[in-house]
């Protein structure tokens, strides 16, 4: 029964913030718990019963953290919601914009009879526009709220905020990285239609690969110097 | 019932406080003490009693430390501090002067 008291408490106490201060005081909370239950068994209540009126003693949680709620459903600012729903608009709009690309290529070479292949062309056009709208959803995906650093002070709170704050950062590198598959897709696919040298030209994702890697260590570099 | 409780919840800090006048204590304890001297009549919820709490500290009106005990869970200890016992006198005397303005009014 006192385990499932417990369990109960790691439910309630799912939302809370990651902080020291919240996992103190849920212990406390807990303990008052199994305190009250200890005595209600010592006075003849049967388990179940005491389990009960202990559960419903607890009361409303979300009161002890009034931050929580700043931080949670998304809550970005105002502005960055607007921002945000801007940029998936936008994105949605180019998306279709690229398919009709391809279908207007498509069509072009079948009605003209143009000596050469034009759907290819349409497919890396179709590509290309598509690079900025898969570069703005990614970075929408990645605005995270600016952690509160209300009344936090320990150490490992500061510690916290700092990768909070790198929030903006880790929003851009995710960006890059799409960027840079995105650009290797369509080069592959450029290069490959354009030399038909299929067998060789795979090697470009292993650029890719090579080029991701580099971006990350540079941004690492530049993490370090500024948090020493 | 709820609208009792409503009423006695809005002066949780001061039960609060004034049960902490006596003496240091933990969170459960002054619960107990509180249905104690309600003859069971009032029980604080915890999530109310904690929150209360932290209010408290920010406000500087009490403070924590951890208990010593040698068997069992270590408890935090709240007391009392100078501003507590301010902020509990001025509290009372705000009770009663409603209190007698609505026994006035309630007749």
């Amino acid at each position: 029964m006192k385990e499932k008291i417990r369990q109960h408490f790691n439910e309630i106490f799912a939302d809370a913030p990651r902080t020291r201060k919240a996992l103190d005081l849920k212990q406390e909370m807990m303990q008052s718990a199994i305190d009250k239950y200890d005595d209600m068994v010592a006075d003849g209540y049967s388990e179940e019963d005491a389990y009960q009126s202990v559960i419903a003693s607890i009361g409303d949680v979300t009161e002890l953290f009034p931050e929580v709620e700043e931080k949670n459903l998304f809550m970005l600012s105002e502005k960055d919601r607007k921002k945000k729903a801007m940029l998936t608009a936008v994105s949605a709009g180019l998306y279709i914009f690229a398919g009709a690309v391809f279908i207007f290529f498509g069509m072009i070479s079948e009605i003209a009879h143009v000596p050469y292949e034009l759907t290819g062309l349409g497919l890396v056009c179709a590509l290309v526009i598509c690079i900025p709208p898969t570069v703005m959803l990614v970075y929408a995906a990645n605005m995270y709220p600016n952690y509160s650093k209300k009344e936090e002070q320990d150490m490992v709170e500061r510690l916290k905020e700092i990768k909070y704050s790198s929030n903006k950062e880790k929003a851009a590198r995710k960006t890059i990285n799409s960027l840079i598959w995105t650009v290797a897709l369509v080069l592959y696919f450029l290069i490959s239609f354009e030399t038909f040298d299929w067998h060789i030209t795979w090697i470009i994702f292993l650029i890719a690969a090579c080029v991701q890697q580099i971006v990350k260590l540079i941004f690492e570099l530049k993490t370090e110097e500024k948090h020493l | 019932m709820s609208i009792t409780s409503d009423i006695i919840r809005g002066h949780t800090e001061a039960i609060i406080l004034s049960s902490l006048l006596e003496q240091d204590s933990y969170g459960y304890q002054i619960n107990k003490d509180i249905m104690k001297k309600t003859n069971n009549a009032y029980e604080l919820k915890e999530a109310t009693l904690y929150s209360a709490f932290r209010r408290l500290e920010q406000a500087g009106c009490i403070r924590t430390y951890w208990g010593d005990e040698t068997v069992g869970a270590r408890r935090r200890y709240y007391a009392i501090t100078e501003d507590g016992r301010k902020a509990y006198q001025g509290y009372k005397q705000e009770w009663q002067e409603a209190k007698e303005i609505i026994d006035k009014l309630l007749k």
